[in-house]
């Protein structure tokens, strides 16, 4: 999350990316002002049922150091008590972690809002009852196609209609539902179509952007990647479905590739965490720098460290050397404590 | 007047920071405006704010009128406070 803000005037911050305008705007604070995250991203888990193409975490496996339940519930106290407002709690499949629903009733009594990302997959009607229950900020799941060959052929092993399924379960119990669309060369033409079927199936928002060259999407590009020529369309279909739907769905992309990414984190560091299964925390997505352990340390040291890390000249020499040659995002999954 | 269910504020050195955790929308505002969100957390209606704020801070009654109605004007349209 960015942290800037004109004074009394509300400024959407939620990654603006490189936006020159908004950076004009910026005074004041930066993360290093602020006493704990405004968001963390927990990755709970890293065993998965399907072997999507994109995967930045290459999940399917556990790792063999996952955090057990007891650190896993100490940790949403310490959350709780850093008062951090809103996380995303996701995997490998979340669902696939025994523990889940017992965290997610922790955070939520904590007054954390709290959206949980999944394939979809194991939420039958029982399930959407019990996260209409839990009350949560929202449930996001993974829709990336109109047709099951397109949803299929990114999420391997996957079920499109399992996926359809618990849309309609979730929004038919009243929880709030965002659907995820991936882009790839075999279903970025399907994405018009998506957005309608998004809003056909109640979803409060349809999620897009650049695919991020990270694990195992690095490993699959040559398939993956789209043109640029086609990342325009995509772009186009997206405005005009952000005009046809406004007021009625929230249709969000992220126009900007990796690199922008961190050309702007380079500058304004995001003022969130992410939480590996192990309790080993990395700076960003596209860095294989970790800079905590909350085996070891208290998340408040850890959030030190995380603004401290941003300083790091190994941290900036890097990144600056990511941006010249992208091929190094490769290295993203190769963690290294700094 | 509440906030919306999705409304989480936090006070920070710099001032208090407002977040629509649903948009992902994020406010700061500065001590006035924190004491604004405080009279509301409180359950105050806008008569007891006025009140309580003129009260509290030095000035012409009509110019903090005039600026708390604008700020919650500003909080009710962008869905952090219901009515």
């Amino acid at each position: 999350m960015d942290t800037l803000a004109e004074d009394k005037n509300l400024v959407r911050l939620t990654n603006p990316g490189p936006d020159d305008e908004l950076r004009q705007a910026v005074r004041g604070a930066n993360c290093d002002d602020y006493q704990s995250p405004l968001f963390i991203a927990w990755q709970i888990n890293s065993a998965c049922n399907l072997g999507c193409l994109h995967c930045c975490q290459e999940a399917g496996r556990s790792l063999p150091d996952e955090l057990t339940r007891k650190e896993a519930l100490d940790l949403c106290t310490q959350i709780a008590d850093l008062n951090v407002p809103y996380m995303a709690i996701s995997g490998g499949e979340p669902l696939l972690c025994p523990y889940l629903f017992e965290v997610s009733k922790l955070l939520k009594s904590s007054d954390v809002s709290l959206k949980i990302e999944t394939n979809g997959e194991f939420i039958d009607e029982q399930t959407a009852k019990r996260f209409a229950d839990l009350k949560l900020r929202s449930i996001q799941i993974s829709v990336d196609g109109v047709t099951a060959e397109a949803h299929e052929t990114l999420r391997k092993a996957g079920n499109w209609e399992k996926a359809i399924a618990a849309c309609k379960y979730l929004t038919k119990y009243g929880v709030i539902l965002e659907v995820v669309f991936v882009p790839a060369k075999f279903n970025i033409h399907q994405v018009g179509d998506a957005v309608d079927q998004a809003y056909t199936l109640g979803a409060y928002g349809f999620y897009t952007g650049k695919t991020m060259r990270i694990g195992r999407a690095a490993k699959n590009w040559d398939i993956l990647c789209p043109s640029e020529q086609e990342y325009e369309k995509f772009l186009e279909i997206l405005k005009a479905k952000e005009a046809e739907y406004q007021g009625r769905m929230k249709i969000y992309y992220y126009p900007y590739d990796i690199i922008e990414e961190l050309k702007y984190r380079l500058e304004y560091p995001s003022t969130s965490l992410m939480v590996l299964p192990n309790g080993k925390v990395k700076m960003a997505g596209p860095l294989p720098f970790i800079c905590g352990d909350l085996r070891k340390e208290s998340l408040k040291q850890v959030w030190q460290n995380y603004k401290k890390a941003w300083k790091n000249p190994e941290v900036i020499e890097f990144t600056k050397k990511v941006i010249d040659d992208p091929k190094l995002v490769a290295e993203a999954n190769n963690w290294r404590q700094i | 007047m509440n906030f919306s269910e999705h409304t989480k504020i936090r006070k920070e050195k710099f001032g208090t920071v407002v977040f629509d955790t649903l948009t992902e929308k994020i406010f700061i505002t500065d001590q006035i405006g924190a004491d604004v969100l405080g009279l509301i957390e409180q359950g105050k209606d806008l008569p007891e704010i006025l009140s309580t704020l003129t009260a509290s801070y030095d000035g012409d009654s009509q110019a903090i009128e005039k600026d708390v109605v604008e700020f919650i004007e500003q909080l009710k349209s962008n869905d952090i406070v219901t009515v």
